[in-house]
């Protein structure tokens, strides 16, 4: 398994006691499967992506990359994987192309340069060689990030709402970008609120509601459920019945 | 992870040197530029090449030691290794946390998923804080106040050893303290393991210093220095200070050979500090994961103060002056920034303070000291207060796109932007004049009491005045000069925007001036008519005809800075670098 997930957890202590983001949360993706994980705001998705990134310790569970556990062998397991956050946060004083080598040789990637250059091609960011954070806009930010992500050959991907501050254009490409990705065989972790997209390129999808899994499968599968849809349901109708929000219950 | 961080490091600096360079195309950061610089120059440099044209100097020979200093200067290093050590133990009740511990959004983003070890993030975090550091020592050297340009060096590197050491040792102490309560023994015994020695050092020399004390005790301060230094220098207590001695010795020592051997034993102790840092990267991990965790539940960036969600007791009513809206607003953010209970107990140990020591007597030190620091932070208040609070336009025009969408005539918008403002320093400005008046007894003896009274009731009436029209000029100014004005809590760096605060202040009090001078001609003229009357009891009067006639240029100028205000362009608004 590319990406193992084992009971994980997640508790923040906050002022009034503690919290827990996430509870008792098992899933895997294999290579080349793009999982969606869609969920309700709050219910964990993005601390679960942080976790399994090393951002975020689990105060449960077991995070596991291609075999490698990320509490007793980060090193290893953090060269494998490739995380796209929500908010690009870039160093402000570092140019598009200075940020992909930084990540290069963090990495050990030695071919930066043919790499950078497809990246940036792929990516629309012609130009932006060498622009500061501050002179691009959000969505060319973002893309930036996500170039810092693809500029090395990682076996698992995590995105977390890769879409946001796109144009349609954007949107089109990072869709293919990512299916590509997946069919080079990574394993693919992806969560988004569009979930038309999911429901187009995810092979499998895993809904989240106030930090545990409530469900977990195939978009048949869970069309197929007759607690979770009925006949001809879409994933935003099973979404809603899911985590409780359909009108018609 | 090294080459990565000098990378980050050495383009960072590039790319901003760059960009600093490049904006001096821009009128304002030129002229900002060469005040900055003019300033540099006009009070540091020049001085200094005043100072060295003295003829012990020019010779090369070092200044002569007054006799007097002669003894404290030998115990220097001892007293220096004290403080250190007071400071090491200290440090354990500090409340913060290291900042080599925060890393940015950025930093999280990159090194924290990245393949590096948690010992190659905290060198990489010492590695980018030396900037910091070497600018910190440079500036220690350049404002010692002996030699010339070497020995000038000679102070700021072993400055950077002291700075550099005490940076990495406090790291060092947040990574142990969070492990003073560990479940595990062992770890929890080593944690406990330098607070114990720090303790044990601590016991040790203020046993030595007692016993010397008993045996002799001081005539007067600086005999007590002398002989606090000297228990540090004998042992065992010489012993126990050696490593913080070690460190402080370099900033005395002579050229060559002494200052030599002083250096490398410093930077023995800074190795031996950044070794037992450094073995500590299993705390680090927990540590540095805590700090991201806090900062994803509190998303605020650094300098922003925190707000909390309190009743206030000031319910916005739903009809009445756009003014008094704006003015909730603003007592809103202060509500909410500032514990009011916290609030009243400073205001209920002022008063106490204040009365205590107004009752000792007029020979107390502590009415004249009290008097003095009220005196201070009342003028503080006056003068220097509407600069630092902008509770106003300096602030809400990082939101000009929302105000613009509001059905608010210009000048009311403006007016209203000034009134909690000038509300909030002026009650602070009364407070400390209050607790001055009623001490002045103490620090004026030779004032009349008329006098003292009259004065202070002048100084009361125009307080409001002054504040005000100084908010109204630096109001003014955002809207004029938008892009000469930080906003909120942005803070441009460098020379130019120095420059640029120098010219602005300049002009803020020179306009102040201006502003004053009708109201100080009018106060004049009524004072010297009644004063042969009533005494000094005139400035009452003159003061409220001074004040009158500022409370009509600042409302002038409030209907004058409609159109401003209206014209004023969301683009035109200065964005943080």
């Amino acid at each position: 398994m590319a990406l193992s997930v084992e009971h994980f957890g997640r508790t923040y202590a906050t002022a009034a006691g503690s919290f827990t983001a996430v509870a008792d949360l098992s899933f895997t993706v294999s290579s080349g499967e793009i999982v969606g994980l869609i969920g309700p705001n709050g219910a964990g998705k993005t601390t679960t992506l942080r976790s399994l990134a090393g951002i975020l310790r689990p105060t449960s569970g077991r995070l596991c990359i291609d075999g490698f556990d990320l509490t007793e062998h980060p090193l290893e397991a953090k060269h494998r994987l490739a995380f796209m956050p929500d908010e690009p946060h870039l160093f402000e004083y570092l140019t598009v192309m200075e940020h992909l080598r930084l990540v290069a040789r963090l990495y050990g990637v030695t071919d930066v340069a043919d790499r950078a250059a497809a990246l940036i091609e792929e990516l629309q960011l012609a130009g932006k060689e060498q622009a500061l954070p501050g002179e691009l806009s959000r969505g060319m930010r973002q893309k930036v990030v996500i170039a810092c992500g693809l500029v090395r050959n990682a076996t698992t991907l995590l995105f977390d709402e890769p879409l946001t501050g796109l144009d349609p254009i954007g949107i089109r490409r990072m869709r293919n970008t990512i299916v590509a990705r997946a069919k080079a065989g990574a394993a693919i972790l992806l969560s988004s609120h569009l979930l038309h997209l999911v429901e187009e390129v995810c092979s499998r999808v895993i809904i989240m509601d106030r930090g545990q899994k409530v469900a977990d499968g195939t978009f048949a599968e869970l069309a197929s459920r007759a607690d979770l849809a009925t006949a001809g349901s879409n994933l935003e109708q099973i979404f809603l019945r899911v985590t409780g929000h359909d009108a018609h219950q | 992870m090294f080459s990565a961080s000098l990378y980050i490091i050495v383009c960072s600096f590039r790319n901003r040197a760059r960009v600093r360079l490049q904006r001096l195309r821009q009128p304002r950061y030129f002229v900002g530029a060469i005040a900055g610089a003019a300033y540099l120059y006009f009070s540091f440099f020049a001085r200094f090449r005043a100072s060295r044209s003295s003829v012990a100097r020019r010779s090369g020979r070092p200044p002569r030691v007054p006799a007097s200093m002669a003894a404290p200067l030998a115990v220097a290093p001892a007293l220096g290794g004290l403080a250190l050590l007071m400071a090491a133990a200290g440090s354990w009740l500090f409340p913060m946390d290291s900042s080599l511990l925060e890393f940015s959004e950025a930093e999280q983003q990159f090194l924290f998923p990245a393949p590096v070890s948690r010992r190659q993030l905290l060198v990489y975090r010492i590695l980018r804080s030396q900037l910091g550091m070497l600018f910190g020592s440079a500036m220690i050297g350049v404002f010692s106040p002996q030699g010339i340009g070497v020995s000038r060096l000679r102070i700021s590197s072993a400055a950077w050893i002291i700075l550099v050491t005490a940076r990495i040792y406090f790291t060092g102490v947040t990574l142990a303290r969070a492990r003073l309560g560990a479940s595990r023994g062992r770890t929890r015994h080593v944690a406990w393991l330098p607070v114990s020695a720090l303790a044990l050092a601590l016991a040790l020399v203020a046993g030595a210093v007692g016993d010397q004390w008993r045996h002799a005790p001081p005539a007067d301060p600086l005999a007590g220095l002398i002989l606090i230094g000297r228990a540090a220098d004998s042992p065992p207590v010489s012993l126990v200070l050696m490593p913080f001695k070690a460190l402080v010795k370099p900033l005395f020592a002579e050229w060559p050979g002494a200052y030599l051997v002083a250096i490398a034993w410093a930077l023995v102790v800074l190795a031996a500090v950044a070794t037992w840092v450094l073995l500590s990267d299993e705390a680090f991990q927990e540590a540095v994961s805590d700090a991201a965790e806090r900062r994803t539940q509190q998303p605020v960036r650094s300098g922003e103060p925190i707000y909390k969600v309190r009743s206030t007791g000031w319910v916005l009513p739903p009809t009445g002056r756009p003014e008094t809206a704006f003015a909730w607003k603003a007592a809103m953010q202060t509500l909410r920034m500032v514990d009011k209970r916290s609030l009243l107990r400073g205001v209920i140990i002022l008063a106490c303070l204040t009365i205590v020591a107004a009752l000792m007597g007029r020979a107390n030190g502590l009415a004249s000291l009290l008097g003095a620091f009220s005196m201070a932070g009342t003028m503080f208040s006056v003068l220097l207060a509407p600069q630092i609070v902008r509770m106003d336009l300096r602030q809400d025009l990082q939101h000009l796109e929302l105000l613009k969408t509001w059905p608010v005539k210009a000048s009311a918008v403006v007016r209203g932007e000034l009134v909690w403002p000038s509300l909030i320093i002026t009650a602070g400005a009364w407070t400390m004049l209050a607790v001055a008046t009623f001490l002045a007894g103490t620090m004026m003896e030779n004032v009349d009491l008329g006098l003292r009274l009259g004065g202070s009731a002048a100084l009361a009436i125009l307080t409001p005045a002054i504040i005000l029209s100084q908010l109204t000029i630096h109001n003014a100014a955002a809207l004029i000069f938008p892009a000469w004005v930080p906003l909120g809590n942005q803070r441009p760096r460098g020379l130019d925007a120095m420059g640029q605060r120098l010219i602005m202040l300049g002009a803020t009090w020179l306009l102040l001036a201006l502003s004053l001078l009708p109201g100080a001609i009018i106060g004049a003229i009524i004072w010297f008519a009644l004063q042969s009357f009533i005494g000094p009891a005139a400035l009452v009067p003159a003061a409220f005809a001074c004040t009158a006639i500022v409370a009509m240029e600042v409302l002038l100028a409030t209907e004058a800075l409609g159109p401003a205000y209206e014209r004023l362009d969301v683009l035109a608004v200065e964005r943080a670098e």
